[in-house]
């Protein structure tokens, strides 16, 4: 009998750690759920049931037969991680298909939480290439990209190194809009660059809120209207913030140049 | 000639987001081509018709793509769907009209900030409308073993 109850809160704690590492991870709230409820089911617990928001879980399990199990846990939003995502799911499978033991579960997903992540030298680089494409994209030529390249690299610096240890969301992409449009405008002043326009455009992609924008419409309409609205502000707040910043610094050039150069 | 230029800087955008985004690398070239796809869409329609209107038809490119090839590899679909809809995310907009509102053309900043707010729309119809199919309807692109079959019946994306 006390080997059942440790088993069940076994199994509880790893669909809590499955559950926290997809939300924190970039999943939308349907799948922390199912995963969830799929891994208790999977062990015999029926009486589990889970509410996930966009920054926490709840989960409470217990009934005549199985001892009561409840924990609040707050995630934090952080950093998108799919590959863990991607992990995660696939435990899932496995836990369906064989015989893992909840306690092989809980170190796989230990294992999973530990994932390296690309290194931050590879990370830059890709937002270079990313701003260099979208500049390209949107109407600037080889050498508006080049400078995107450029600017893309600087900001994902900032991002790693500045930004994202030491400062809020909100001041973390206003700072970087500004920084995109100040190191822009220089470039362009310069001439290592001909459209000042779709060289900001290319370089501030890396700041767009992709993954809260898309994540935020997929919870909505999976009826999750809170985790989704609250994504969704965050989406616009973000979006908000960048404008902000690359309006800031235009103003700021507009006073002192007397509006020449735009 | 263009078009196929085009494409593959998208599909090259699309794979530098996904690696921000930690997306295994064994699951590139598949971001890629949704990315490139939903970017050829966009500009193939956008000739023709408005913005919004090409925006929507391409994301639901994309995202019929992206629930196909999930489906084939097994794995979840936000994988595909975050990076391959990044080109068509509106942030060009966005941008223009702070740059508008900063150059005191109120009307242009107006008009182009309700175009992006059009366009998000639109890519939030698309991803609604792909994703009400049923999981049944992307059983084709499984491969085929029986297993495997048995057990995406149960799932539902």
């Amino acid at each position: 009998m006390n080997e059942r109850k440790e088993e069940e809160r076994e199994v509880l704690d790893a669909a809590m750690l499955a559950g926290h590492i997809l939300l924190e991870n970039g999943a939308e709230i349907f799948r922390v759920e199912e995963t969830m409820d799929r891994i208790c089911r999977h062990y015999g617990i029926k009486s589990c049931s889970s509410f996930v928001l966009s920054n926490g879980i709840f989960t409470t399990a217990g009934n005549e037969r199985e001892e009561i199990f409840a924990k609040v846990q707050h995630i934090p939003v952080s950093g998108t991680h799919l590959d863990r995502v991607a992990a995660v799911n696939q435990l899932s499978r496995e836990i369906e298909a064989g015989s893992l033991t909840p306690h092989a579960v809980k170190e796989r997903l230990d294992q999973i939480q530990r994932m390296p992540g690309k290194s931050k030298k590879m990370q830059i680089l890709a937002s270079g290439v990313g701003s260099a494409c979208f500049c390209f994209l949107f109407g600037g030529n080889g050498k508006d990209a080049a400078a995107a390249f450029f600017s893309g690299v600087v900001l994902y610096g900032y991002i790693i190194f500045l930004a994202g240890p030491h400062l809020t969301k909100l001041v973390a992409n206003i700072g970087g809009g500004a920084l995109v449009t100040a190191l822009c405008t220089l470039l362009y002043k310069l001439h290592l660059g001909e459209h000042l326009n779709f060289m900001i455009i290319g370089s501030i992609m890396p700041l767009i809120p992709g993954v809260a924008f898309t994540n935020a419409i997929r919870d909505i309409a999976d009826g999750d209207y809170i985790a989704g609205s609250v994504r969704m502000m965050d989406a616009l707040l973000v979006f908000f913030c960048i404008a902000m910043g690359v309006g800031l610094v235009f103003s700021l050039l507009h006073q002192f140049t007397g509006g020449g150069f735009l | 000639m263009t078009a196929v230029c085009e494409m593959a800087v998208a599909a090259l955008g699309t794979v530098a987001f996904a690696l921000l985004f930690g997306v295994p690398a064994l699951y590139y070239p598949y971001c890629g081509l949704i990315g490139g796809t939903g970017w050829f869409v966009y500009s193939m329609l956008a000739q023709g018709f408005s913005e919004p209107a090409s925006a929507m038809f391409a994301t639901i490119a994309v995202i019929l793509l992206s629930r196909i090839f999930a489906v084939r590899k097994q794995c979840p679909v936000t994988i595909f769907l975050i990076s391959g809809i990044f080109p068509l995310v509106p942030g060009a907009l966005v941008y223009w009209t702070a740059y508008y509102i900063v150059t005191d053309e109120i009307a242009l900043a107006a008009r182009t900030g309700f175009l992006a707010l059009k366009v998000a729309v639109a890519i939030v119809l698309g991803i609604v409308f792909v994703f009400e199919l049923p999981q049944g309807f992307f059983r084709f692109a499984a491969k085929k073993d029986k297993r495997a079959l048995k057990e995406k019946g149960r799932k539902k994306r």
